[in-house]
């Protein structure tokens, strides 16, 4: 008979409040490991240092009064564990290094990465039910930038960054298997449909159609549905040549702002190239 | 032990200078805070563009409005609760008899003044909510975990003028003219406190509230 193992608890040494099942993850166990203090500081000062308008406005109006927490959903589905409320995940990272002035250690930096990745679909909703409208979600996409530059985010998350840094599409799809996907599946559709074209950088069409990450890599029905939908409207369009077809800005959510960047002047730039009026991404 | 506050020369200093000196600070600071912050919000530079005008002033109205917003529907307790101390606190201050009193002693200045009845009564529900909110913060445990010794002081400096305030006028627990002059020197930490502390959120409040209205809007969403 299977007994059921007493489940180890994760404490946390700052708020006894904070009690969390074990979430065992490469990206935040491992890439603590060589985290040093000095490290951690200059980190923390750089992004959060520079008290901007939006960071001061937070800090110095919340009345800490805990009307965000009706927002939040993992409060919600959380059996109202105070620990969830938006108001005290910002407690929990952005105010205590601020408190602390930078000088926290790795398990710290640990337990902050597991609050802002692992507890924050930084969704927005908790501005929508603060009093005062302050940006929540703006302080705690400024941790997770800390925890980027760290290098101690989920190893999924770092994963899709690494590849849209390198492939500027989170699938790790080369040029190549991109062009071939779309003209593979241009054959697939010739089979039902007459003169159906995937035109690939069409100069001067209307549309541009940009797909997420997942769709020439695991769901290549929807390209060849997207192309139906497409003829059956009589739209002029086409899809982009170059490799910067994805839509999925996931570094955005990461806070790397160097290849969130690219990733949408990548498509900008595609536009411009093009000339064509309309950009039509998926959702 | 309070003698020494009975000495008239202490009563000069309180109802002279210090009213002067309370004044200009607040008055000044919070300038100085509001133009800080919108000059910080100008070199972010994407702070101000986004800023939409008509989208900033109904957040504002709805927000500032008792049950005027979604959240203020569902946590009606909170709003009454919220919105009885705000009124209380900003305007039986500003219209209250004595107080007019003294401002026409002063300046030779009068303007409209409650009813000594009705002041009483809000002064005393100002007292009730910050005791409720101070009750609020010791059992609600998602207030509890994020309350700091802060929290409990810009509560105690918003609660005491008006404690002594009562106290003075109703001539209770202590002489009348010591209380007075406690009630005096509360309030004046408490015009100095506001630029200072979190109290501040009495003018940035409007600030947040349109750039959140603002953003919202430009999602094609409500903050409401």
């Amino acid at each position: 008979m299977a007994v059921k193992e007493k489940k180890q608890k994760i404490l946390s040494r700052e708020f006894p409040e904070y009690i969390r099942d074990p979430n065992p993850d490469v990206g935040l166990d491992e890439s603590i490991k060589d985290l040093k203090p000095e490290q951690i500081e200059k980190t923390i000062m750089a992004v959060l240092g520079p008290q901007t308008a939006r960071i001061r406005a937070v800090m110095e109006t919340c009345i800490h009064c805990g009307l965000c927490a009706e927002a939040c959903q993992w409060y919600l589905s959380s059996d109202k564990d105070p620990t969830f409320a938006p108001v005290a995940k910002m407690r929990m990272t952005a105010w205590e290094m601020l408190k602390r002035k930078g000088k926290v250690d790795a398990e710290f930096i640990k337990q902050t990465a597991r609050i802002v990745f692992t507890e924050c679909n930084i969704c927005h909703r908790c501005s929508m039910y603060c009093p005062y409208g302050l940006d929540i979600t703006f302080i705690i996409g400024l941790v997770r930038r800390i925890c980027f530059v760290l290098g101690v985010v989920p190893q999924r998350m770092m994963d899709q960054d690494h590849s849209h840094a390198t492939a500027l599409n989170q699938v790790w799809f080369t040029q190549n298997d991109w062009v071939d996907t779309m003209q593979w599946q241009e054959e697939e559709v010739g089979a039902e449909f007459k003169n159906l074209r995937i035109p690939i950088d069409k100069e001067g069409a209307e549309v541009i159609w940009y797909p997420l990450g997942g769709e020439p890599k695991t769901n290549t029905y929807h390209i060849e549905r997207t192309a139906k939908i497409m003829h059956a409207a009589g739209i002029d369009w086409t899809v982009a040549g170059r490799d910067t077809w994805d839509t999925s800005n996931m570094p955005m959510f990461l806070r790397d702002f160097t290849t969130m960047n690219r990733v949408v002047r990548g498509l900008y730039d595609n536009a411009a190239r093009l000339r064509v009026k309309k950009m039509v991404l998926t959702e | 032990m309070l003698d020494f506050i009975r000495d008239p020369s202490i009563y000069n200093l309180v109802r002279g200078p210090f009213v002067w000196i309370a004044f200009l600070v607040f008055i000044g600071m919070s300038i100085y805070k509001v133009r800080r912050l919108y000059l910080m919000a100008m070199n972010e530079k994407v702070v101000l563009p986004s800023i939409k005008g008509k989208a900033a002033g109904r957040s504002i109205l709805h927000w500032i409005i008792p049950f005027g917003s979604r959240n203020w529907r569902l946590r009606w307790p909170i709003t009454i609760t919220t919105f009885v101390f705000h009124i209380g606190l900003v305007f039986t201050p500003i219209f209250l008899l004595s107080h007019n009193v003294l401002w026409y002693e002063s300046w030779g200045i009068s303007w409209w003044s409650l009813p000594e009845s009705v002041a009483d009564i809000m002064t005393l529900l100002v007292i009730i909510t910050c005791i409720v909110f101070f009750l609020r913060r010791i059992f609600a445990a998602e207030v509890r975990f994020v309350t700091t010794g802060d929290d409990l002081l810009i509560l105690a400096i918003s609660f005491l003028p008006f404690l002594t305030g009562f106290l003075a006028y109703h001539q209770w627990v202590l002489p009348h003219k010591t209380m007075v002059i406690l009630h005096m020197l509360f309030g004046q930490i408490m015009l100095i406190a506001i630029p200072f502390t979190r109290l501040a959120h009495m003018f940035y409040f409007f600030m947040t509230r349109a750039f959140m209205g603002s953003q919202t809007a430009g999602w094609g969403g409500k903050d409401w």
